[in-house]
């Protein structure tokens, strides 16, 4: 099963909407960089009902407060999801 | 045995290099004979459409894209939705030597892979 | 596990290249290999030896330096997107008749079929964008 990154806030261009359009069932979403914008309010996407993480350090960083159906967790973690999934996709700019 | 692997492409041409440095890279791994599937998505569809960019000073993306069915990628993906999203008449897409295949289900397609990479 | 990272984004510029570092760190850490670390588009700039940030920001560049001593990293930058941005050993300078070379110690020049044989091999591949 897939691992989506995406790095981009989800208003600020394509990413999020592109990684969503390519979802399939069983696959996890991290939301790194200026994407945990997207995991701490209801926006003009639906983020699937699990398997969806945040770095925890990037949105502390900016003050984002994650929504209880995201899972914040660590680089450690990051690499965790890494070795449990495959392919990785990311998803940026 | 070698990892599978998908190249990506959901940058336009021009305003990112990106999208040309995806294609040299998709050559690259073909020339090694890791030859990639390739799936053009997002705003990537529009490296497909037909491109005259000589008073841009740039080389024609499009013209460059028809290298690869000679280094042996013979099937071109192209998420559907992704075109008709953006207007893009889907029977008119087409590219010299190599079948156009339209994929409904991208999700489906690309977690079959080892490896993506994406341009 | 071995890791690929693909590093697409500038230093100081987008956080793709900090993103990749705190990556490899984990990566390490947990006791997995890197096999590579592929700087590419504009991440070829991560390899420039003349970046001089100020005192109270972090030095990516002495970062990876660091790195890629305690762990022996390969740290290959596309020779051929280094280029055109004036990233330059001191033989392509010598070569390609330009008055510098800016290329880091730790970090090799290389074609893109370093960047495939590694997408080929590794056991996971990972992108971190501009």
């Amino acid at each position: 099963m897939t691992l989506h990154i995406v790095n981009q806030s989800p208003l600020g261009g394509s990413a999020l909407h592109d990684c969503l359009a390519s979802f399939a069932e069983g696959d996890a979403l991290l939301l790194i960089e200026d994407a945990v914008y997207a995991a701490n309010a209801p926006t003009h996407h639906k983020l699937p009902q699990d398997k969806i993480y945040a770095l925890a350090a990037d949105a502390q960083a900016r003050g984002v407060t994650l929504a209880q159906s995201v899972t914040a967790i660590d680089e450690a973690a990051w690499v965790d999801l890494c070795v449990a999934h495959t392919p990785i996709v990311s998803w940026f700019r | 045995m070698a990892n599978s692997i998908l190249a990506l492409c959901r940058h336009a041409p021009y305003g990112n290099t990106l999208a040309r440095e995806g294609l040299e890279a998709i050559l690259a791994c073909a020339a090694m004979d890791q030859i990639p599937a390739v799936l053009f998505t997002g705003d990537g569809v529009y490296q497909l459409l037909e491109q005259a960019p000589e008073a841009i000073n740039e080389k024609s993306l499009r013209r460059n894209l028809q290298a690869m069915p000679m280094f042996g990628i013979e099937h071109i993906h192209v998420c559907e939705k992704s075109a008709e999203t953006r207007g893009i008449a889907t029977d008119a897409l087409q590219l010299a030597g190599a079948e156009i295949v339209l994929l409904a289900d991208t999700g489906a397609f690309i977690r079959d892979f080892d490896q993506v990479l994406s341009f | 596990m071995q890791f690929t990272l693909v590093v697409y984004g500038a230093p100081h510029s987008s956080e793709g290249a900090a993103t990749a570092l705190r990556f490899a760190r984990a990566t390490l850490a947990a006791g997995h290999s890197i096999y590579r670390v592929f700087f590419y588009a504009d991440g070829v700039h991560n390899g420039s030896a003349l970046a001089a940030p100020p005192q109270d920001e972090q030095d990516l560049l002495g970062h990876w330096q660091s790195l890629q001593q305690d762990h022996a990293l390969d740290l290959t930058v596309c020779i051929a997107a280094a280029q055109r941005r004036g990233l330059l050993s001191e033989s392509e300078a010598n070569r390609l008749e330009k008055p510098s070379a800016n290329l880091a110690a730790g970090f090799s020049l290389a074609g893109l079929g370093q960047l495939a044989e590694a997408a080929a091999v590794s056991d996971r591949l990972i992108s971190f964008g501009g």
